[in-house]
């Protein structure tokens, strides 16, 4: 008996949502044996793993990582590698604080209407500075020639800079004493909703009613990341630029050969790409992060950085962005309790990661590929 | 004595879509001859050989080599049982030169593994080609012949026992052509067996000592060589078709007064900074088609790219229906209405990542942010139906397509795309005679009845005399002519080719 590998004629229907769950089973198995190596219960660490891929707390990243998700999604299906969102995301942020803190503060006189016009406001806001931030790193590739990747992972360190700067100066909080960082945002620009549940006693059924009060509170977060999802979808669907930016990804020159401006389309993608990154920015802003304190490069969660993992997860295909802004959340999740209940530091977090997308990419050949036994 | 070296038995393949490319296609290979693989575009040939090279499995059915079941899983295990390929794009590094490229090759096959001796092979091969090769030049300065040939003295050095021509002489002037089948010849006289696949069938005729028709994935018959006739063999190829093939001249245009397309003195450098086009002025008036003709290498593709605004001029200028586009790009070409089925088709003629309508839609949709995919389909299935083109619908990728069909989909939508000109370079290029003939009649039928200029660069003589109104000739950057068709002897044209 033998193994050969044969190049794939049909492609397999479910075959990458299976790579995807293969590698997560693979890589649960792999940190188990590692950790168990090293002493920890193996029963231990997989309930962790399991229990973390239901707790509320994946609510939030997943959502946040579905919408920068599609968001660089738009810039990877043109070949061009924005991985700057963590630079975008915080760009974005700027001109929120300012608006919320200086432009429209929050007093007990101001009109009734003023918060939701201060959110859009802030949304549309934080989309064209993200998109600008994204355009810089765009003209710097089409029309100068220097390549995407370098420059949109510099510009996040720029964007860390021009934030603290900006924190320690002009933004610093009046009313913060001892720390540095800005005033809060005012409740009245929160986007969350609050529900108070009751506690019954019964520990299954009030992690239920949790698990409940934070999609209400997140209700916002469902409806942002549905709308950003459909535009995206919508983008690469039904309009031109979406289609160049396709084009620009599998053959530029026959792109250029009808006619198209390949800079311009270079250029679009990571705009197009920075604005959403903007949304979703403000979003994470307006409801969670709701301040930004110094040095920012210590406190950020780095979800511009995760952004890029779901993407990659996701073969960029759009409907498997959210599922696997859920694994990815999950994971960092399970980092997290597997900390918080002893299994490990740090380093076990990134071990399962590492596992988990290591097994992956050793599958993805499976996508185009398929073993067969011979006789 | 020949023997049966390869037997392919019952191959059976069916691709995504449910295309059944091949059914139970049973054919051997002898040592010794040379095998003719005739069949219209999509009839399962590439297939065929695509197994046997390992580049694709089948799904169902056995090959045998010296009466041994193999498994041939890749291209390395093929080439191990003395199969090699060579297919229309010469698989060379530019940068590298002639022995070194092929040293590269030879030494994962533990062939020769000294240069030199790689060097003094090439030499003493090419020399008795008749095409001298220099074994140090860097491959980019070769012309497509000498590629091709360095690929056939690959498969030499590989100790080839079966060389499989997939479409590998289609490019190649009719001179140059005779060679590599003389060639071939002494390759087979020494027990090495060769299967050719081509669209030319007299071709095949005159080369082959066998002639294997498939017809949509199945073998519809085996004849000798010397007894075959061509009616019969078309007639196997292409059933009630084969009558619409004809070389008879298609009815001239009435060119109207002014020039759509013309050219001042053109210079256009080349990718090595030689000077490809010199001098050329040309005129193509409303309704006429031109006709370039001329052996590969000689500027027209240079000549081409400029006139859609893909290359720069150094000199001189281009006018498209009376206005300068000189070094103007091709956006604004492409919004006067102006086709264009270039040179190299899978770079600049079509996406094959995306799928039909993506292509058609990337060209037509320009106007609007929006794309209007009802009208995008409509186009969609009017092409496939007036160019029969093979696609399970309209939205299939590209890159699932035969190589014929592929083509018929980047030459329909530029025919039907085009309102002023049409710039067509090779448009009938691995198309079958049925279909080539088509696409002739389509791009006639667009100039005469809605006055398209038309500049039909070809390396295919036949074609320039059946469409053409007007002919010239490119040699070396230079252009001869214009001469009217009827006037202008073949062999003094042919000569002009080649001086
Ligand atoms: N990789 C592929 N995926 C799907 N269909 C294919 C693929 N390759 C070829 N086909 C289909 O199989 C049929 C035979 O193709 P091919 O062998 O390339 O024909 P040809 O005789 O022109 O060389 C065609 O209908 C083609 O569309
Ligand atoms: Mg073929």
């Amino acid at each position: 008996m033998r193994f050969i590998v044969v190049r794939r004629t049909k492609p397999h229907p479910y075959i990458k949502p299976l790579i995807i769950a293969l590698s997560l089973i693979t890589g649960m198995g792999l940190v188990a044996i590692l950790l168990t190596l090293i002493g920890a219960h193996p029963f231990a660490i997989l309930v962790t793993i399991a229990y973390s891929f239901t707790t509320p707390q994946v609510v939030k990243d997943m959502l946040l990582l579905t919408m920068l998700g599609c968001a660089l999604l738009i810039s990877f299906k043109g070949a061009v590698w924005n991985v700057g969102a963590e630079g975008q995301l915080y760009t974005a942020i700027i001109p929120i604080v300012w608006i919320t803190l200086y432009v429209a503060p929050w007093s007990a006189g101001s009109p009734p209407h003023q918060p939701i016009l201060i959110i859009l406001a802030s949304i549309t806001a934080a989309a064209v500075f993200g998109a600008m931030w994204g355009a810089v790193a765009g003209a710097l590739r089409a029309y100068v020639g220097i390549d995407e990747v370098p420059v949109t992972l510099i510009m996040n360190y720029v964007a860390y800079y021009v934030v603290n700067i900006l924190v320690l100066g002009p933004f610093r909080g009046r009313y913060v004493y001892g720390y540095i960082r800005t005033d809060d945002l005012p409740d009245a620009y929160k986007l969350g909703i609050n529900v108070v549940m009751q506690r019954t006693g019964n520990a299954f059924l009030d992690g239920f009613l949790e698990f409940i009060r934070v999609v209400v509170y997140y209700a916002y977060w469902v409806l942002a990341a549905a709308l950003v999802a459909l535009l995206t979808w919508v983008v690469f669907n039904h309009t031109t630029i979406g289609l160049r930016i396709k084009i620009l990804g599998s053959n530029p020159e026959f792109l250029r050969a009808v006619g198209v401006d390949v800079r311009k389309t270079t250029v679009m993608a990571l705009a197009l790409s920075g604005l959403l990154v903007g949304v979703a920015s403000a979003i994470y802003y307006l409801g969670d992060l709701t301040r930004l304190t110094y040095p920012i490069q210590a406190q950020t969660a780095g979800y511009g950085y995760l952004a890029i993992l779901v993407v990659w997860l996701s073969m960029l295909e759009l409907p498997l962005i959210p599922l696997s802004a859920y694994i990815v959340s999950s994971l960092r999740n399970a980092g997290r309790n597997m900390q918080i209940f002893g299994l490990g530091g740090l380093e076990s977090t990134l071990v399962l990661l590492g596992s988990v997308l290591l097994t992956y990419s050793a599958l993805r050949f499976l996508t185009e590929y398929e073993v067969r036994v011979v006789k | 004595m020949s023997y049966e070296y390869v037997v392919l038995k019952e191959i059976s393949k069916k691709f995504a879509g449910g295309v059944k490319a091949l059914d139970k296609v049973t054919i051997e290979i002898r040592t010794g001859e040379v095998l003719a693989l005739l069949g219209e575009n999509g009839a399962g040939k590439s297939t065929l050989v695509k197994i046997l090279y390992g580049v694709y499995s089948a799904d169902e059915g056995t090959i045998y080599i010296n009466e041994k079941r193999v498994d041939i899983s890749s291209p390395a295990e093929a080439i191990r049982h003395g199969i090699v390929m060579v297919s229309q794009h010469p698989q060379l590094i530019d940068t590298l030169s002639v022995a070194e490229n092929l040293a590269l090759g030879l030494k994962a096959f533990n062939a020769f593994t000294s240069i030199k001796k790689v060097s003094k092979f090439i030499s003493e091969k090419s020399g008795k080609f008749g095409v001298k090769i220099d074994p140090w030049e860097k491959v980019w300065r070769l012309t497509y012949t000498q590629k091709q040939l360095v690929e056939m003295i690959r498969a030499m050095l590989l100790n080839a026992r079966v060389v499989l021509l997939d479409e590998a002489l289609t490019y190649l002037p009719l001179e140059e052509k005779r060679k590599f089948y003389k060639f071939i010849k002494e390759f087979t006289a020494k027990g090495g067996s060769a299967v050719i696949i081509t669209h030319k069938i007299p071709e095949a005729l005159e080369a082959a000592d066998r002639i294997a028709i498939l017809r949509r994935g199945r073998l519809v018959g085996i004849i000798e060589g010397g007894s075959a006739r061509i009616d019969d063999v078309r007639k196997m190829m292409f059933g009630e078709s084969a009558a619409e093939i004809t070389y008879g001249k298609l009815q001239a245009s009435q060119p109207g007064e002014e020039a759509v397309i013309e050219t001042q003195d053109l210079w256009i450098t080349g990718d090595f900074g030689e000077n490809a086009v010199r001098g050329v002025s040309l005129r193509v008036r409303e309704g006429e088609v031109v006709g370039i003709a001329g052996i590969v290498g000689n500027g027209q593709r240079e000549l081409t790219q400029a006139l859609a605004g893909l290359r720069k001029v150094s000199r001189g200028r281009i006018l498209i229906g009376g206005r300068d586009v000189t070094n103007r790009g091709v956006r604004v070409v492409r919004e006067m209405g102006v086709g264009y089925i270039p040179d190299s088709p899978l770079a600049f003629g079509i996406s094959i990542d995306n799928s039909m309508t993506e292509n058609i839609a990337a060209l037509y949709q320009r106007k609007s942010m929006l794309v209007n995919w009802s009208e995008v389909r409509e186009v969609a299935s009017s092409l496939i139906e007036a160019y029969k083109i093979m696609i399970p619908d309209a939205g299939s990728l590209i890159k699932v397509l035969s190589g014929g069909n592929i083509m018929k989909v980047i030459v329909s939508k530029e025919i039907n795309y085009c309102r002023r000109a049409l710039i067509a370079h090779n448009p009938t290029r691995a198309l079958d005679e049925v279909s080539a003939i088509m696409v002739r009649k389509s791009i006639k039928e667009r100039a005469i009845s809605d006055g398209v200029a038309v500049l039909l660069v070809s390396e295919d003589l036949d074609e320039i005399y059946q469409v053409s109104d007007s002919i010239y000739v490119m040699n070396s950057g230079k252009l001869y002519g214009p001469f009217p068709p009827d006037e202008a002897e073949r062999s003094n044209v042919e000569h002009l080719m080649v001086i």
